[in-house]
């Protein structure tokens, strides 16, 4: 169902740099910069390559990402020194750069292109479908792609109700976390009385680690303009707002860029496609407000109130944004809406499992190996995202736990690895699917501090409207950070359920309804964990500073000194190749030792 | 409309709250952030109840100052998944002010257990947003919540006389646990970092009100010339009520 790539269609030389945020940290600007110079320097080119600078890959472990189209050529970790011999070997002589292929870590193969890679062959694109392959700036690059053509086959040939029916078929479920039924969504805001109407997108991302709406408002925004578009015209809507993160300066950018572009190619504004038919978008930045991702907060943050949310009696599709009934869906959701009204509802709803279609995009981060973007079929196993897609856990330490859905979600222990995962099997497994979030954890992971970190981050976030969030949050963090110290007691483990029940049925919105699933999954799958801290005050993963208590077993030291060298109080002692020694009394029990040994040499007490 | 509280049939307005049917037929349900003035808040989820609308195969727990009652349902304000919810409710506010005598009342009540207190800004704030409302009804606005999250509290703009306050105390009124501090002494209110000086009843000469707020309310509607305070005032209505009559 992808668009062939077509952009090398005249076989001119495409160079395309990845400069998503990722590859921009590791220098991927610079490197673009690089070839934009250096070919000025070859006069004896006669046609110039194009160098375009894309959106995220997603392999951002291997980043600066190059790509070299026609013949589809990607090497790895490149810097702005690499880019004259890339120039000279690969574009004039068309030798490869064997150093900055990837090198398969079984096969140990250099593969020429990522489509080769396990990273990518496992993956399926359709939000993601063109991201890396088009400058996210250019309109023109999105239009090449089959762009617009799913708004024009919609204006032109179908009416606004057949668009949601074509939605409905497809099993779209909406990708910020709920997983409502799209089609359902907007047949509620199509039904409701009223000629005004909104259309929202929500690209308020902030779970800690994710990076799914960042990367698609960065690489592709013209996808999720279109799925707007769409939107309006199938629920009879007149404007719409995309409120994003204040933080995200590059999607705001690109976004800002793409909808005066498509207003000026006539896909937006007073009378799109020459139908009469109208709508307009507006860019909202958001302030930071965690809680301002909930709909009835966003909406509030909109109209210029405090961001807090109320009671959802009344759905936003009868009585939203100002009172008129308004869709809200999220970035990721209206990313897919170009791809099934273009292609039909039947190949989308071919993939994925009995009730959540389609694929799922997931920021892949924590202890592993391939960090990065990755979309994948819904009812993928986490083993195969994890260890087919991840590459595994990293320096091959052993899987503890994932936590999926952010600090919404819980922790996932190795014995679910097999679970096919989709919005209800995760909720089944006491997690959620969250926009996406997936955080790898391997044995030297606290999962009382994991609760703790998401309880901690949630103090600050939670709006502080109602009593069970706010304060069942604070007496959350308490327990917690008393278990963390040695403090805890038999009785906290009932005081922290007690607390969380009242927090998952009372809570106003689903901030505080979620709030304690990091507890309770840790709880549920990690407690003998719990039990370890409250009654032998030990934390078995050597991470609670007050009960690590760390030495080195002169069995097994060689004396390597790496411990030393990264102690920053100075208390291991010892000669070379002599088994070293650590002085309690210094010791703050940071326990960088205890990750750096490379030979499990430090132990516990 | 018939709704079913308790096993006990009523009859409802389309579209208004359990809480305010329930108010009116007098069955009781807890509450800390509502007033009949301001309408409901959802904020401290004391009057959580059970409700099944027709066509649904299972009740659900929802806050019954802002749920529309808009079909037959039957409704349930007690349960036991409900007592324990408010008794954990009762526990976490109970930490904020603990030696008020509502909470302690509430906390034997309920049975709930004792959490040690935490310091709050003002002392016994349970952040029920009363004040705001009144504050904004008054239409002033002079507090609000600043921050968010644990660190949430009720506040002038960066704790200062606030240009805004009018002295008028209508928040202190609606607190139920009288936490906004007023300070009368002679002729003088404090209130929220800020002093007023007090008229005094034209009448008998208790002082009752803030020159602002009296400029204030002249602005805004026929209060009369005479400055009376209230008993004085409602003496006075008494009168020409009587007069008026005769």
């Amino acid at each position: 169902m992808q668009t062939e790539m077509n952009l090398g269609s005249d076989d001119r030389q495409t160079v395309l740099v990845c400069c998503g945020t990722g590859c921009t940290a590791n220098g991927g600007r610079e490197v673009f910069n690089a070839f934009e110079t250096s070919l000025q320097d070859h006069p004896e080119i006669q046609v110039l390559p194009v160098v375009k600078a894309t959106g995220c890959n997603g392999w951002c472990e291997k980043g600066p990402l190059v790509r070299l189209l026609p013949r589809d050529i990607t090497y790895c970790s490149v810097a702005p020194a690499d880019v004259d011999e890339i120039i000279n070997k690969t574009l004039l002589d068309g030798v490869l750069v064997k150093r900055l292929l990837y090198r398969d870590p079984v096969s140990k193969e250099h593969l020429t292109s990522h489509h080769l890679t396990d990273f990518y062959r496992k993956q399926h694109k359709i939000a993601l479908r063109n991201i890396g392959e088009i400058d996210p700036g250019q309109i023109d690059d999105y239009v090449q792609r089959g762009g617009y053509q799913a708004l024009q086959k919609a204006l032109l040939g179908m009416k606004g109700q057949e668009v949601i029916d074509t939605i409905k078929a497809s099993g779209l479920r909406g990708r910020g976390g709920g997983g409502f039924p799209t089609g359902q969504k907007w047949q509620a805001c199509r039904n409701a009385s009223g000629n005004t109407k909104y259309i929202i997108c929500n690209g308020d991302e902030g779970d800690p680690g994710a990076f799914m709406d960042r990367s698609i408002m960065e690489g592709d925004p013209h996808t999720v303009i279109e799925g707007m578009i769409l939107g309006a015209y199938a629920v009879g809507a007149s404007h719409g707002y995309i409120y994003v993160r204040d933080e995200y300066d590059l999607a705001v950018q690109y976004l800002r860029k793409a909808v005066d572009d498509a207003r000026q190619r006539g896909y937006l504004g007073n009378n799109i496609l020459n139908t009469g038919f109208v709508f307009d978008i507006d860019l909202i930045r958001g302030g930071g407000a965690f809680v301002c991702g909930e709909e009835t907060a966003l909406i509030a943050s909109i109209e210029g109130r405090v961001g807090e949310p109320h009671d959802k009696y009344i759905f936003p599709t009868e009585k939203g944004l100002w009172g008129k009934p308004t869709v809200i869906n999220n970035v990721e959701t209206w990313a897919n809406v170009p791809v099934i009204v273009l292609h039909g509802p039947a190949s989308f709803a071919a993939i994925g499992t009995a009730n959540s279609k389609g694929t799922k995009v997931f920021s892949l981060v924590g202890k592993v190996v391939n960090t990065g973007l990755v979309e994948v079929p819904m009812g993928t196993t986490l083993r195969e995202i994890i260890y087919e897609i991840g590459g595994g856990v990293l320096k091959k330490r052993s899987f503890k736990a994932v936590q999926t859905g952010g600090p919404s979600g819980g922790c996932i222990p190795a014995e679910l690895l097999d679970l096919p995962i989709d919005f209800d099997s995760l909720t089944e497994a006491g997690s959620m699917m969250g926009s996406g979030g997936l955080i790898v954890m391997d044995d030297r992971t606290c999962m009382v501090e994991v609760a703790r970190y998401y309880v901690n981050f949630l103090a600050g976030e939670s709006c502080g409207k109602c009593t069970p969030c706010r304060e069942g949050i604070r007496a959350l963090l308490e327990i917690l950070t008393r278990i963390s110290e040695g403090q805890g007691s038999i009785g906290d483990l009932d005081l922290l359920e007690d607390i969380s029940f009242t927090m998952q049925q009372a809570s106003l919105c689903a901030l505080g309804r979620t709030a304690p699933n990091p507890v309770l999954s840790t709880l549920r799958y990690f407690r003998e964990e719990y039990l370890e801290h409250i009654e032998q005050h030990r934390c078995p993963a050597g991470v609670c500073r007050a009960l690590s208590i760390f030495y080195i077993d002169p069995e097994v030291c060689n004396g390597c000194g790496v411990c030393a060298r990264h102690c920053a109080v100075n208390a291991i002692q010892g000669e070379k190749k002599q088994a070293h020694v650590i002085d309690e009394s210094i010791c703050i029990h940071c326990g960088e030792c205890y990750r750096q040994c490379a030979f499990d040499a430090i132990k516990l007490r | 409309m018939k709704i079913t509280v308790n096993g006990q049939e009523r009859e409802a307005h389309a579209g208004e709250s359990i809480l305010d049917l329930c108010r009116r037929e007098g069955i009781p349900i807890p509450t800390f952030c509502y007033h009949q003035a301001f309408g409901g808040q959802g904020a401290c989820r004391m009057c959580m109840v059970e409700i099944k609308e027709d066509g649904q195969s299972r009740s659900r727990l929802v806050a019954a100052c802002t749920y529309p009652l808009t079909k037959t349902a039957e409704i349930i304000t007690e349960s036991e998944q409900i007592q324990r919810i408010r008794r954990t409710i009762v526990m976490l506010l109970a930490r904020r002010a603990g030696e008020n005598p509502l909470l302690e009342e509430l906390s034997r009540a309920y049975g709930a257990a004792h959490l040690p207190a935490i310091t709050v800004e003002p002392a016994n704030c349970i952040l029920c947003g009363l004040c705001i409302h009144a504050c904004a009804e008054m239409g002033r606005s002079a507090i609000w919540s600043m921050f968010r999250g644990v660190d949430k509290r009720i506040a002038t703009p960066y704790d200062e006389a606030s240009d805004d306050c009018m002295g008028c105390a209508a928040c202190a009124r609606v607190c139920p646990t009288q936490a906004i501090k007023v300070e009368e002494e002679d002729a003088v209110r404090k209130i929220w970092n800020k002093t007023f000086a007090l008229v005094s009843c034209s009448r008998c000469g208790k002082y009752y009100a803030t020159r602002e707020e009296l400029e204030y309310l002249s602005k805004h509607g026929d209060f009369g010339q005479q400055q009376l305070c209230e008993t004085c005032r409602k003496k006075n209505l008494a009168y020409n009520i009587k007069t008026f009559q005769q």
